[in-house]
């Protein structure tokens, strides 16, 4: 039986040769070369929701999972902007928030990072589109596990609810820093030693719980679940790129896990596992023996991937959305799916980067700068590839494109920041200063953020059927990014400067003179960059019921995604027939072909007499 | 997910090989407590452990878990990501030395 | 287990064989359940817990300047006048084993649809597991009844309290949820829920003797992380 994809040949000069001349012994017509062999896999049986409960709350479709997942991720993170808005407020105008001491500035600092690195960013990629998009790109009907999906979204759910949970106990939530480095996180003297190390414990736990059964879930849909025609190399890159944040994530929360819970048995049973021991006012504390470093070794063997399980599903969707909004095909896809895949191994081989000034054996410093940067070479091969993407392409300056131009101006930003950090000499007198703040917040706050946001604006007509407004988004596209760089750019200053970052106030420390002025424009800046982000939030309520009618396919794309037979997709997602998936999404501009985009479910037969290419 | 044609081409192993199996981890587990009984020391000890350790492992996971017969695909989807484990390991026997040093050189050495 | 059928491909064997599989459409693990792919991942990422547990173990254990307490006399037992060491975690692997062995059996059966052998395995290899909880237990109050805490340990450094009970306790823990769904999965299987392909309790699938191996790989699993236990904890 020869195998469809073992032909190396082009369509045109095999398909015109095996129609006119019977070809191998089989009989020429349309439908030989448009032969995909039969599916593996039986039907799946969905179980359809009947009540409200069971449609919308309980339910079991990866779509309205996905829509769940975002809509309480994003909840979140509001709660973490209204946080990173009360910090602001202290560091531009000390003493302007009466009730703000010193304990709340590190409980906000705190609850911002976690929130946004943990329960925002990866519970939005991962959790919202990846739910939304895997089944619907792989031409799946659902995840492979829908009842399993279901209860990892309401661990998630409860992770949440522990962690605001928090605010309210005795103490409030942890102020360790979100890195929650003990000894101090379970001291006493460090706000929320008490039930707010415990319940940020609990809730980490939670997370990596709920987040293991999703995890799962999109794994093995990808891997084993895919429609006929659909290999590996035919998935969309944002595919690829969930599909390898989801492997990072599966292998690096077990470190978190472990810790988290060694961390809760320090606190709840005065064990010793990072606990060193401790004079206290001339005293001996109870603890002794433990290894504090341990902590962070486990806590940077899962945070360095955390970076990337941001970071890649935020390439992954990038790459797709500019390839559809410039009408090109995405330059040098493979490389770019080795790019995503060896970024993603190599990131459990970087982690003690994050320890430079730990006190670790200083040999590692060597071994963790030299992988380091070697990350940047297939970090730069993307860059250079979404450039080339766009080089000469037919570009639609739409409010999609903006936020893909924005992203990777800042990633290229916060990348070459990266590279300062990542050398040893270079990192000692940075860190912890406002230099770090400032590169990570370009690299992995910023830059994701960018492609979220274009991503809603780029998928709102399949979820909604309805457009968003093109100039609210452009006003949100322009505040957004102006207002990001005049965050962050000025922070790399006060870095050089030596301003330390974490510090509730600067009192009437040498460098403040230049810095005082500079704090306040910062957090006005912050304040209108927060504020801009309700448009989005305006712009969603106010189209979900009045917008511009989408339709299907409304950007022309080629994907699996836009081409369900109804928009919003219904449960089990293509009707009667699951496609059938005869070339890679990428096929845009193609000369000769009638319009400038081959649909991946277009039979290979319908465009011989385009010059499109065998994928 | 298997349709129904293909179950029944799932064919069984003879019961002999999991019986040798079964004997063969009974008699290394006997070894490895052995090396307590004797009271091996030093490099003996650990290497005699390690030895035992991973052919246990080994049989376990090929026979029992039946990857001696999985496909190359499934195979090496789960052995490759050891790689990571391993410089963990390597890397925190080094730190736990050094750990050792500045705890000796600075509370006993230099210290009191 | 053996390579399946496929209908319009052709199953190449090694090295070649995971380069076709990779490259194909649909699935990359031919043949294999939805189910099994997925405890295998499970279990690829428990195995990073376990190892976790182990690293810092061996990170906690190496750094500690108090003396590690010998572990082949504090886990030894006094029988009949002599002091056996090791006697009561030897007897555990050995069950554990026995149990680990029984439950291959199981799957071998439950793959010949020997409905009767299949469950009368399975019900012998949560008896096993039972047996090993029970002597955890009693390993653990003996400890207790020694005065070891989490929090300190007469014998040496308190580490040793604290990873032996969080890691055994993990374990544990392990082998008890294995329990568990193996006395469900022998009522299932006496039931005849995998002969007549009945769906499960939160599942559209349809019940397969298939369900057999993955809850065999679990269980094999639990026994995998007592070697490296057994190895690193008791015999080092």
């Amino acid at each position: 039986m020869s195998d469809d994809y073992e032909n190396k040949t082009g369509y045109q000069a095999q398909s015109s040769e095996t129609i006119s001349s019977g070809g191998s012994g089989r009989s020429g017509t349309a439908s030989d070369i448009d032969y995909v062999r039969p599916a593996e896999n039986a039907e799946q049986d969905l179980y359809h929701g009947h009540s409200f409960i069971t449609k919308w709350v309980f339910c079991q479709d990866a779509k309205v999972i996905g829509v769940q997942y975002f809509l309480l991720a994003t909840f979140t993170g509001v709660i973490g902007l209204i946080l990173s808005w009360l910090m602001r407020l202290q560091l531009g105008f000390p003493g302007a928030a009466g009730f703000m001491t010193a304990e709340h500035y590190y409980q906000f600092v705190t609850m911002h990072g976690m929130i946004m690195v943990v329960y925002f960013l990866t519970a939005l990629f991962l959790g919202g589109f990846g739910n939304y998009l895997i089944p619907l790109m792989v031409g799946a009907r659902d995840m492979v596990f829908p009842y399993l999906n279901m209860v990892s979204f309401w661990m998630f759910f409860i992770a949440v609810g522990v962690l605001l949970a928090s605010f309210f106990v005795p103490g409030g939530p942890t102020g360790a820093g979100w890195t929650l480095y003990p000894p101090q996180t379970i001291l006493e003297g460090t706000p929320g030693s008490g039930w707010g190390i415990l319940l940020m414990c609990i809730s980490l736990i939670l997370f990596v719980a709920g987040f293991t059964m999703g995890g799962l879930n999109y794994l093995i849909t990808i891997l084993q679940a895919r429609t006929r025609g659909m290999t590996l190399m035919r998935m969309p890159l944002t595919v690829w790129g969930i599909f390898t944040a989801t492997v990072l994530a599966m292998l690096a929360f077990p470190a978190l896990l472990v810790g988290a819970l060694m961390m809760t048995l320090d606190k709840v049973l005065a064990t010793s596992f990072f606990m060193p021991t401790i004079l206290k006012a001339g005293e001996v504390l109870e603890y002794g023996g433990g290894s504090p470093i341990l902590f962070q070794h486990l806590f940077w063997f899962f945070g360095h991937p955390e970076v990337y399980i941001v970071a890649l599903p935020a390439f992954g969707i990038v790459s797709d959305l500019i390839s559809v909004h410039s009408r090109k095909n995405i330059f040098g896809y493979r490389m770019m799916v080795w790019a995503i895949v060896v970024i993603g191994a190599l990131s459990f081989f970087v982690w003690a980067h994050h320890m430079y000034v730990s006190g670790m054996n200083p040999w590692f410093g060597f071994f963790f700068a030299t992988t380091t940067l070697i990350i940047a070479i297939p970090t730069a091969m993307k860059v250079y590839n979404w450039i080339l993407t766009l080089w000469r392409g037919n570009i639609r300056l739409n409010v999609v494109m903006l936020w893909c131009l924005g992203f990777i101006v800042t990633f290229v930003n916060g990348g070459i920041t990266g590279i300062f950090l990542g050398n040893v000499t270079v990192d000692v007198p940075l860190s912890d200063t406002y230099f770090v703040v400032a590169h990570f917040h370009m690299v992995m706050g910023i830059a994701p953020l960018m492609v979220i946001m274009g991503a809603v604006y780029h998928w709102f007509p399949l979820v909604s059927g309805r457009f968003l407004n093109e100039t609210l988004g452009k006003w949100h596209f322009w505040i957004t990014f102006l207002g990001a760089y005049s965050i962050y750019f000025p922070m790399h200053y006060l870095g050089f400067i030596g301003v330390p970052r974490r510090y509730f106030e600067m009192y009437d420390s040498p460098y403040v003179t230049s810095a005082v002025g500079m704090n306040e424009f910062i957090s006005m800046a912050a304040f209108i960059v927060g504020a801009a982000q309700f448009i989005l939030i305006y712009n969603i309520i106010k189209t979900l019921k009045t917008g511009k009618p989408a339709g299907h396919n409304p950007w022309q794309a080629n994907s699996l995604e836009w081409l369900t037979p109804s928009v919003p997709p219904e449960h089990g997602n293509w009707g009667e027939k699951l496609p059938v998936v005869h070339r890679w999404p990428y096929d845009f501009s193609v000369p000769g072909a009638k319009e400038d985009f081959i649909t991946q479910t277009t039979p290979p037969s319908e465009v011989i007499e385009t010059e499109v290419e065998k994928t | 997910m298997s349709d129904t044609n293909e179950k029944e081409q799932t064919s069984t192993h003879k019961i002999g090989i999991y019986l040798w199996i079964w004997g063969l981890l009974f008699v290394l587990s006997f070894f490895s407590y052995m090396v307590d009984w004797y009271q091996f020391q030093g490099m003996l000890r650990w290497s005699l452990i390690l030895f035992f350790m991973f052919l246990k492992a080994g049989l376990i996971m090929a026979f029992f878990m039946h990857l001696y017969w999985e496909r190359y695909a499934l195979v090496n989807v789960l052995l490759w990501p050891m790689t990571a484990i391993a410089c963990f390991i390597f890397l925190m026997v080094a730190e736990f030395e050094y750990t050792v040093f500045t705890r000796l050189f600075y509370f006993v050495v230099g210290g009191q | 287990m053996s390579d399946p059928k496929i209908e319009g491909f052709e199953l190449k064997p090694g090295f070649k064989g995971m380069a076709k599989d990779t490259g194909s459409d649909q699935t990359m693990f031919k043949g294999v359940h939805w189910g099994k792919a997925m405890m295998w991942i499970f279990l690829l990422s428990d195995t990073f817990i376990f190892s976790c547990f182990l690293i810092s173990y061996m990170k906690g254990r190496g750094s500690t300047l108090i003396d590690w307490p010998n572990p082949s006399e504090v886990f030894g037992l006094h029988v009949g006048g002599v002091d056996v060491p090791l006697l009561l975690i030897a007897i555990m692997t050995f069950v554990l084993i026995t149990s680990s062995g029984t439950m291959a059996l199981a799957v071998k059966y439950g793959y010949e649809k020997n409905r009767k052998m299949c469950g009368w395995l399975i019900l012998a290899t949560a008896i096993g597991g039972l047996t090993f909880v029970g002597m955890q237990a009693f390993e653990w109050s003996k400890l207790i009844s020694e005065g070891v805490r989490p929090w300190e340990n007469p014998f040496g450094a308190p580490q040793f309290g604290s990873f032996f009970f969080m890691i055994t306790g993990f374990h544990g823990t392990h082998v008890t949820f294995g329990v568990i769904f193996l006395f469900i999965y022998a009522y299932k299987t006496f039931k005849g829920h995998y002969d007549e392909g009945k769906r499960g309790w939160f599942t559209t699938m349809k019940g397969d003797y298939v369900e057999i191996e993955i809850l065999g790989l679990y269980w094999h699993f639990v026994d995998l992380v007592w070697v490296f236990i057994f190895a690193f904890f008791y015999l080092w």
